[in-house]
């Protein structure tokens, strides 16, 4: 039996039948979550945004036609969410960055990641150095099995102006990794 | 090749999201452009980079959180459908009464109009024994009342009621044979014997107007039971007509009478 398309199931969600919302939190919940900490390198946090886009999706189902594709629906309401909550925590954006640092020295020493991986640590500072905007295009991009179309669905702008936007923000993180690594030398 | 369009044909092909044939296209066209070539290397470096970037697994603290806030919102999506219904069975207990009425109103129609016509085709008569049963039940609760009364002449009227009763209750046969024995007026006694007359099928009846025979003071009560009895040629009252007759009270032509009429039941 051919499983649901995404489309079809959130349109089950948008006629109540609300378990389907389990299937989809299921099949994307990782792109999601990888999606948030790769923004804001915070698990604890990024396991939060994942609830909240759910939350509006729910809240909001009603607005989702099944006309675009609900990979582009739901990253659209991820960005939504990951903006409203930076600009509501404003102030706390460094606490989270140093919470951040504290959750994955759980995980492993932080001196011996570092030892081991100082060209991810300086992937990833460059990455958070980067403008919003294009940390979104370039991550959108390059980890969750999107089309540019449905990036440029996201974003709201042309597929070609996606590609664009996601060519020159490869670019500048390329830019900023190399100005990390001068520094360090 | 413009650079806008060069931006977009790398990205294409380093997102692996090229038509083969576009590719080849674009890898012949690095080959002949050094200067893209270089630029594209070092993009396809960071592009490759980012592999390196770590994702940790979200823990289970996202599930339970995610399944809570989904049951909790299907409890919610009940109970706005239980309110939902509630309304509708509002709307529809407004309707309920509407159509409630109508049908009563049509049942009360139908009734009136089949009891208007019934006269026409098909009359509606209570059977002869429903009336008789009822109008013969309150006559004997009148000929009781009647009987109890003070007035000789409501006693008497008592005893008329109870010749119009087709078949008269025990408890009026009673109430006769009581008249007939203690009732202080004589033509009231002698109204008793004659409707007793009516029911000399009755064995109490029968048993009773031999037994009053002794109790009988009056000369006319006496004779007309003595006349009863050879009618009735009970032979039962002949022991009460001795007795009577033995009495020192007893009128002479009433005894003549008695002994007449022993004579002619035996």
């Amino acid at each position: 039996m051919q499983a649901l398309t995404d489309n079809a199931l959130m349109l089950k969600v948008k006629t109540g039948d609300l378990d389907k919302m389990g299937l989809l939190y299921e099949r994307h919940k990782k792109r999601l979550f990888g999606f948030f900490y790769n923004m804001n390198q915070n698990a604890s946090l990024s396991e939060d945004l994942v609830q909240n886009v759910f939350v509006r999706m729910l809240k909001y189902k009603h607005t989702f036609t099944g006309e675009g594709s609900f990979a582009a629906w739901m990253f659209r309401t991820a960005r939504n969410v990951n903006y409203d909550h930076f600009r509501k925590n404003k102030n706390s954006r460094f606490q989270e960055d140093v919470s951040s640092l504290q959750y994955r020295g759980n995980e492993m020493e932080l001196e011996e990641e570092i030892d081991k991986k100082e060209s991810v640590v300086q992937l990833n500072l460059a990455l958070q150095r980067l403008p919003e905007d294009k940390r979104e295009v370039l991550l959108l991009s390059k980890f969750r099995e999107l089309k540019f179309s449905e990036i440029g669905e996201i974003l709201g702008c042309s597929e070609g102006a996606a590609k664009v936007k996601a060519h020159r923000a490869l670019k500048e993180l390329r830019s900023v990794f190399l100005q990390l690594e001068n520094k360090e030398l | 090749m413009k650079e806008e369009v060069f931006e977009n044909k790398a990205i294409a092909y380093l997102s692996g999201r090229m038509e083969d044939k576009e590719k080849q296209e674009f890898e012949v066209f690095l080959k002949d452009n050094g200067a893209f070539q270089i630029q594209f290397e070092q993009l396809q470096n960071s592009w490759a980079q980012l592999d390196s970037l770590e994702v940790p697994e979200p823990s289970e603290r996202m599930d339970t959180s995610f399944y809570s806030m989904l049951y909790e919102e299907q409890d919610k999506a009940k109970k706005k459908v239980g309110f939902a219904s509630q309304i509708r069975d509002f709307m529809v207990s407004l309707w309920r009464p509407q159509f409630a009425y109508g049908l009563a109103l049509l049942a009360i129609g139908l009734a009136i109009g089949f009891f208007l016509r019934a006269p026409i085709d098909n009359p509606v008569q209570q059977s002869p024994e429903v009336v008789d049963s009822e109008t013969e039940t309150v006559r004997e609760q009148l000929v009781l009342t009647l009987l109890e009364q003070p007035s000789a002449n409501k006693r008497l009227q008592g005893i008329n009621e109870a010749n119009k009763i087709q078949k008269v209750d025990e408890t009026v046969i009673r109430a006769l044979l009581q008249t007939l024995n203690s009732d202080p007026n004589v033509n009231v006694r002698l109204a008793a014997i004659e409707s007793l007359t009516n029911y000399l099928d009755n064995p109490i009846v029968r048993e009773g107007l031999v037994q009053s025979i002794v109790s009988q003071e009056s000369p006319i009560v006496q004779v007309t039971l003595a006349n009863l009895m050879v009618a009735l040629q009970e032979k039962k009252s002949i022991e009460p007509f001795k007795k009577l007759i033995r009495s020192k009270s007893l009128d002479s032509s009433v005894k003549k009478k008695l002994e007449s009429s022993i004579q002619q039941i035996i």
